[in-house]
């Protein structure tokens, strides 16, 4: 995750979105009834929280993990809300996992400047700051958006991990053109 | 004309008559051309006394066809629906935009930037309003005008952000790129509305002064010019002797006073703002500031750093006192080795211990005095049972352990949720350790490796816990249940009065047929008839009777063309069935034709069949003499009359169109024999 110059870059991710199917259709009111830590609302899904990962539970038996830093942390957690499930009594099947987004944040040890950055790299990059501080830039072969900063910091959202550690990769040669030194 | 040349003796002199379209050789008279089409306008008198041009507006980007030739009397009917969407578009431009103060020019270039946005289909899907404001943002931002988005939504009443998802859209598609925002620019504007009166433009000069400095202190990247201008402004008018609060400024800008009252704060911050006015608008300092929020950011972290580093020196000492504890605990234990049961000499030791402990300043301890006496016991024995490891963590945490027994059972009685709450913590951080990697087959069995089934096990609620919650949830969610249950009423009722309707999605691809599967190309075609009907007119047990005998058809067309003899033996059908309608069509007026022909066809069926049976047999006798092949071809026509006789006896009606039509058809081969 280190970037091809000398400096090092910590890439902290903050949230991984996974999600899976049990196979099986869930009673909701059953699993909210007799959950711990559940919240039903029956106009929506449903909501399960689990020592680090956040599920939402749909009763067609899909399910939504949010909350993760890392992607084997989502999985153990759905795997351990699926015993959950089965325990409750359903026969849950643990199939079609799928890590779907990943955020990350990462800081750069110098501030941007962004109306340089969005001119370089005109039709891909987007900077409105009366709609948002932060310059877009999307990268479609990786289908990772950066925000970009003015004060150096980078949110990243990507499918995986390794895209997300890519498009920092990528990104970084074009900041570091519009670099401003901070002053000490 | 020079050009042309005459075709017949080579001259070059041709007169081309623009009105009557022609063109006429000089030399030999020959007429070169005619019909020309004329490129004047005509004109014609209307009805009124006035007078129109002839002919229709085609647009130069309109395509050449023409769907309304004869009836051009409504200009707009025979417009195109991209025409007419473009005129759309324009109206609400031109509405829009003078709201906005715009001028024309700014109008048509926002009308051209529509129409790019229309030729590559981004209004689909789109609402005109918003692809209307997102074309004039594009002008404003390019032509540098003083509008903010905010203005448009503000018109519009629609959210800033769908318009601004729509105009960046836009940008991307259209490939505009829009110059960054300047905040400068809505200085004037700002201004204006404060109403400065005289001195509006030295205030103005001084915010954009001020706004210049911020600009170079990195204040303005990420943030809404509008904020940044208020701020400028306000400080701008302060200087020079202007009240204007931040209430008045704000109503101007359009932001929150929390945000101007920060870009104020962090104007604050620069060195800039250290200097007094005339310094400021003599001296240019040449010192650039990073940006605010990566120094607030920066801040933080020091903070946090500090911290951490308090908490570690806290733990140190702690860890010393814990130390002196175990040391004292050790000694004591020592002192009374030789006395009987554990627990209760605990019991009895345990006032002056806690005193001990109190002394060595446990705090925590100290909180517990309420609690049972045996439980602190318990509680201290186990802590000086284990290795004394002196971390503060793991103390607290053994703390916890022994003591949730108690705790949970009192709390689940009236609230098992503030059971539930407690529970995860404590158990979170018993479990930390059971993370472990593991790859499972994606089989769709799960994989039970590293997950602990006692843990789990604890998330479950118990029975009564189950009965609480279901209460509870009853109770929070009673209005939902009301709504639902009166939902199911009425649809029951509805129901049962016939009047419900099911509202089922329908999908055009929900209902797939199976394909068909055959052999030939009658048999497929069969199949594919059973599945849908292709006509209600077409009566399908015919159609099917006409398949069975297949091998008769061609016998029937070779007897009809190729056999001139048959052909007229045949013919006389025709001449019979003539007649009958041929007075109908001529006497009677078009409207009284359909009451006047019921009683033909009521009685013409069985004439026909009389003079149709009168007809055969000799026909076949003598097609038999003739040629054997035809000795089919003569049941197959009777059948075929017969038939239509059954379809007369059916649908009078139809059938009495059908044999005008047949009558037609005699006529045309009478005419063509």
């Amino acid at each position: 995750m280190e970037s091809s110059n000398d400096v090092a870059l910590d890439i902290i991710i903050t949230n991984v979105v996974a999600v899976f199917r049990t196979r099986c259709h869930l009673n909701l009111r059953t699993i909210a009834l007799e959950g711990v830590n559940v919240i039903y609302k029956p106009e929506y899904g449903k909501v399960l929280m689990k020592p680090r990962i956040t599920a939402s539970i749909w009763s067609s038996g899909k399910i939504i993990c949010t909350g993760a830093t890392s992607e084997e942390e989502a999985k153990q957690g759905a795997r351990r809300l699926a015993r959950t499930l089965q325990k409750l009594g359903f026969k849950v099947r643990f199939a079609d996992f799928k890590v779907v987004n990943v955020l990350a944040v990462c800081s750069m040890p110098f501030a941007i400047r962004l109306i340089d950055f969005t001119k370089n790299n005109r039709p891909i990059a987007s900077y409105e700051p009366e709609l948002h501080p932060a310059a877009t830039y999307r990268i479609k072969t990786l289908k990772a958006t950066v925000q970009v900063f003015s004060t150096g910091s980078l949110t990243v959202t990507g499918p995986n991990v390794q895209t997300v550690a890519t498009a920092v990769e990528h990104i970084y040669p074009l900041l570091f053109e519009c670099q401003k030194p901070l002053c000490k | 004309m020079s050009s042309r040349v005459c075709k017949n003796c080579g001259g070059t002199d041709i007169d081309v008559d623009q009105a009557r379209g022609d063109a006429v050789c000089i030399g030999c008279g020959s007429v070169l051309e005619d019909n020309i089409i004329v490129s004047e306008v005509q004109f014609m008198e209307t009805g009124g006394g006035g007078s129109s041009a002839v002919g229709q507006f085609v647009a130069g980007d309109a395509s050449g066809k023409n769907p309304m030739f004869g009836e051009g009397f409504y200009t707009g009917v025979g417009r195109e629906s991209r025409a007419q969407t473009l005129q759309n578009g324009r109206r609400q431009i031109n509405t829009l935009g003078h709201q906005l103060q715009l001028n024309q020019h700014c109008l048509d270039t926002a009308f051209n930037f529509y129409k790019m946005a229309v030729g590559k289909h981004l209004t689909r899907g789109r609402r005109v309003p918003h692809v209307v404001a997102a074309c004039l943002y594009l002008v404003c931002r390019t032509e540098g005008t003083p509008h903010m988005l905010l203005d448009l939504s503000d018109i519009l009443q629609v959210n800033v952000y769908v318009l601004g998802r729509t105009f960046l859209v836009l940008a991307k598609e259209l490939c505009i790129n829009a110059p960054a925002i300047d905040p400068c620019l809505y200085i004037p504007r700002f201004a204006h509305l404060l109403e400065f009166g005289e001195k509006n433009h030295e205030v103005s000069m001084t915010a954009l002064r001020l706004l210049q400095r911020m600009k170079r202190d990195w204040m303005h990247t990420g943030r809404r010019p509008s904020g940044l201008c208020g701020a400028a402004l306000l400080v701008a008018a302060r200087m020079h002797e202007f009240r204007r609060t931040i209430k008045e400024i704000i109503s101007v800008v359009k932001v929150c006073e929390a945000t101007l009252k920060k870009r104020l704060n962090e104007f604050e911050d620069t060195p800039t703002s250290k200097l007094t006015i005339d310094e400021f608008m003599r001296v240019d300092l040449d010192q650039e500031c990073d940006p605010p929020s990566f120094i607030e950011g920066q801040r933080k972290k020091k903070l946090k750093l500090l911290e951490e580093e308090l908490q570690k020196k806290i733990g140190d000492v702690q860890e010393e006192i814990h130390e002196y504890q175990d040391e004292i605990e050790m000694e004591l234990e020592q002192c009374r080795p030789k006395l009987r049961g554990m627990y209760a000499s605990y019991a009895k030791t345990d006032t002056q211990e806690e005193a001990d402990d109190d002394d060595v300043s446990l705090p925590d301890w100290g909180e517990e005095e309420e609690e049972e006496e045996e439980l602190k016991a318990v509680a201290q024995h186990i802590n000086k049972d284990l290795v004394i490891s002196g971390e503060e963590g793991d103390r607290g945490e053994q703390e916890k352990t022994p003591r949730q027994g108690p705790s949970l059972a009192s709390l689940l009685g009236p609230m098992p949720t503030a059971a539930s709450l407690g529970l995860p913590e404590s158990i979170s951080k018993c479990i930390g350790e059971t993370n472990e990697d593991d790859e499972d087959t994606e089989n769709g069995e799960l994989d039970l490796s590293g997950i602990d089934d006692d843990e789990i096990e604890l998330y479950l609620l118990n029975d009564r816990e189950v009965k609480v919650k279901t209460q509870l949830w009853l109770k929070q969610n009673a209005d939902y249940l009301k709504e639902q249950k009166e939902k199911e009423e009425r649809i029951a009722k509805e129901k049962e009065l016939g009047i419900y309707k099911e509202k089922k999605p329908k999908r055009p691809g929900s209902r797939k047929r199976a394909p068909i599967h055959a052999n030939t190309a009658d048999e497929a075609i069969e199949k594919m008839l059973e599945q849908k009907k292709i006509s209600t007119k077409i009566n399908y047990d015919i159609l099917k009777e006409l398949n069975n005998k297949p091998s008769t058809s061609p016998a029937r067309q070779t007897a009809g063309s190729p056999n001139g003899a048959t052909a007229g033996a045949l013919r006389p059908t025709g001449p019979y069935r003539r007649p009958t309608p041929a007075p109908l069509s001529l006497g009677t007026p078009l409207s009284s034709l359909g009451k006047r022909l019921r009683p033909f066809i009521s009685a013409q069926p069985a004439k026909k069949l009389a003079l149709d049976q009168a007809a055969k047999p000799p026909l076949v006798a003598a097609a038999e003499q003739r040629d054997s092949v035809l000795v089919e071809s003569g049941p197959v026509v009777y059948d075929e009359v017969g038939d239509e006789e059954e379809e007369d006896e059916d649908e009078p009606c139809v059938s009495a169109m059908q044999l005008l039509g047949g009558n037609e058809y005699g006529c045309d081969d009478d005419d063509g024999f």
